[in-house]
């Protein structure tokens, strides 16, 4: 408890201190006068700039939440029910050992695999579908959200397969010989059944996209996501109660995205 | 009653917990502010003759710790170089005042972050007498306004340049003199420039006739931001590491960027046939000093590097590594006639050219350029 306290409530309490205050533009000294205009920047800086940032990085959290979804639920369900025990150990490993590799290394993966001589183009060209090599796959939000759906994937094919892995056969079983066909067996109860599963991978994939800005920085384009806008307070602009002020707006975010699955009750049974 | 007194009780425990968070929050927060300022006019640097503290760590920018003279350096003194990167003079100010200060002996401050350096009380005054090359130094970076206040040493001058065009002339086979080609649709895609605030001064120099690129007032900084929107679209990356620049150009994906002589050298080692120029508009540039903790925990090891770094053989081989000019004039003879030439090394009148770094403060100062730079990227 006392740990609690010190590492993530006072953490959070300083932030939210620290948004209330300015610093010093010359010499980065700390000024601690109390006031609100880091919240009116936010809200009405810039002709909106800062909550489009904010914007765009909700919409690229969530669809990369949906692929991921689409991605683990196959997988998970082929390594909790399917394969032999033996080869589910090693699907097992395959999915858990990048982890332990570098991000930056995965993520430079993603840069040679979609740059203009990379592996896709490479592909594409060669089987005549493109003439020359594109420059559409990397340095754009597309190639962010790619690159985030394939790192933070096994944090979403993690909780999906212990779900799946706990649904009693004798319910499928049960499920058929009341007549139920494949689909409706899996809309009435696989699903509900797997539902904790997935809003606890969702709660993993959104909030670590919320706060990522290696990859953006490494494959994205001009345009800023919210990770990378609140490091460049901390590191570019010496705006350090202002990044606060944008850091405490994930956190809000945060906090909503978790009541809200906590109001379906998928929490209950994890 | 019984239930009430029991909620009044809680209640009470919660605001003693809240007090407690805020109090603890207070304390955390006032750690770190202080701030001894305590600078004589002369000081007494270290016996530079002594044994070294077996460590040094930097925060520098990519080339300065290059293994080829640090290996060296290590050998000769038995200071082990821990040295760290930085993207911008933002993130090395803001690396090397982390933690109170202390935690890096020296940073490489270009003339954007020395001043701050100096007035934000985070470096030491230098002792001369110990900077064994000082006095080889060109006439006008021995004693620069940059890192020299009020006849008070704070940093030692080791490298300087230009920011560059930089383009792969396999793809681009005209000679090119002029910054607008990076504005030009014609290289839509293929463009990169460097993600960084301080990149405004460019276009102010360049487009808009600001003689002092670092002092321009809101109109001029809303002219050369609505001239960077206007480049957005064209850029392919917005660079950070000068290994950016470098894989983006060895992998195609640009052909033509605003960089610095280290890719230029980086490229050509790596094969790609590259040109550099100083375009007729005219440049910014920077000029780098290291500078030394006034928490320093290896002050030994840093004047030795500082006196390493700025001896002549260790100039040309930062110069091999770099593509910077060597501020030690004696490093001509070792770099030959054409090299001195071709690095200004010797050249007043050139050096005087280049609008070096140095932060905006007034009529519109760096918060107002991180806030554009902000908006033009979107």
């Amino acid at each position: 408890m006392l740990w609690l306290l010190v590492f993530y409530i006072v953490a959070l309490v300083l932030l939210l201190m620290t948004s209330l205050w300015q610093q010093d533009v010359f010499t980065a000294e700390i000024v601690r006068h109390w006031t609100l205009s880091n919240y009116d920047k936010l809200f009405t800086g810039q002709g909106g700039l800062w909550l489009r940032i904010y914007g765009r990085t909700v919409l690229l959290a969530t669809i990369v939440t949906l692929i991921d979804i689409a991605l683990a639920f196959p997988l998970a369900w082929f390594m909790a029910r399917i394969v032999s025990p033996k080869w589910r150990t090693l699907m097992f490993l395959a999915v858990v050992v990048p982890l332990w590799s570098s991000i930056l290394v995965r993520i430079f993966a993603w840069r040679t695999i979609l740059g203009g001589q990379g592996l896709l183009n490479q592909f594409l060209v060669d089987t005549g579908l493109l003439s020359h090599g594109s420059s559409a796959f990397l340095y754009n939000d597309r190639a962010i959200a790619i690159t985030w759906a394939y790192v933070w994937l096994p944090f979403m094919i993690l909780p999906l397969f212990t779900a799946l892995e706990k649904i009693p056969h004798s319910y499928l079983e049960a499920s058929r010989d009341l007549g139920a066909g494949a689909l409706t067996t899996f809309r009435r109860v696989i699903l509900p059944l797997a539902f904790p599963g997935v809003v606890a991978g969702s709660i993993f994939v959104f909030s670590l996209t919320m706060g990522d800005f290696v990859a953006p920085q490494l494959v994205g384009g001009g345009s800023q996501v919210l990770g990378g806008a609140i490091k460049d307070r901390f590191g570019v602009a010496a705006d350090f109660p202002f990044g606060a002020a944008l850091a405490s707006l994930t956190l809000v975010t945060l906090v909503v995205f978790l009541t809200i699955t906590r109001r379906t009750g998928a929490l209950e049974n994890v | 009653m019984k239930r009430r007194s029991s909620m009044k009780r809680r209640a009470r425990e919660a605001a003693l917990v809240v007090v407690g968070v805020v109090a603890l929050a207070l304390f955390v927060a006032s750690c770190g502010s202080s701030n001894d300022n305590s600078n004589t006019s002369s000081v007494k640097g270290p016996d530079i003759n002594a044994k070294g503290e077996g460590q040094l760590n930097i925060v520098n920018w990519e080339g300065y710790t290059d293994p080829s003279f640090v290996k060296g350096f290590e050998k000769e003194t038995g200071c082990k170089v821990n040295d760290t990167f930085a993207g911008t003079s933002d993130e090395m100010f803001t690396k090397f005042r982390s933690g109170g200060g202390g935690q890096y002996d020296l940073a490489s401050f270009s003339g954007d972050a020395s001043l701050r350096a100096i007035k934000s009380g985070t470096v030491a005054q230098l002792d001369m007498s110990k900077l064994t090359n000082w006095k080889d130094l060109a006439p006008q970076l021995q004693s620069p306004a940059f890192n020299t206040q009020n006849g008070k040493h704070y940093g030692l001058s080791f490298t300087w340049g230009a920011n560059v065009l930089i383009y792969n002339a396999d793809k681009i086979k005209q000679n090119l003199d002029s910054w607008n080609v990076l504005y030009d649709p014609k290289y839509k895609g293929k463009i990169t420039v460097p993600d960084n605030p301080i990149q405004i001064a460019d276009p102010a120099l360049q487009f808009f006739g600001a003689s002092d690129p670092y002092s321009i007032d809101p109109a001029t900084l809303d002219k050369v931001k609505a001239k960077l929107k206007q480049q957005r679209p064209l850029v392919r990356k917005y660079w950070v590491l000068a290994t950016d620049f470098d894989q983006l150009f060895k992998s195609g994906d640009a052909t033509i960027g605003a960089g610095w002589p280290l890719m230029t050298n980086d490229l050509r080692k790596a094969g790609m046939n590259v040109k550099e120029v100083i375009p007729k508009e005219g440049v910014t540039g920077w000029s780098d000093s290291w500078m030394l903790s006034n928490k320093a925990k290896h002050p030994i090891c840093a004047y030795k590097y500082m006196n390493y770094t700025s001896r002549p053989d260790i100039q040309v081989k930062i110069a091999d590594v770099t593509g910077y000019s060597p501020p030690n004039q004696k490093a001509c003879p070792l770099l030959g006639a054409q090299r001195c030439n071709d690095l200004h090394v010797t050249d007043k009148h050139y050096y005087d050219t280049i609008k070096y770094w140095e932060t905006p403060t007034k009529p519109t100062n760096y918060r107002q350029w991180t806030d554009a730079w902000a908006e033009v990227r979107g």
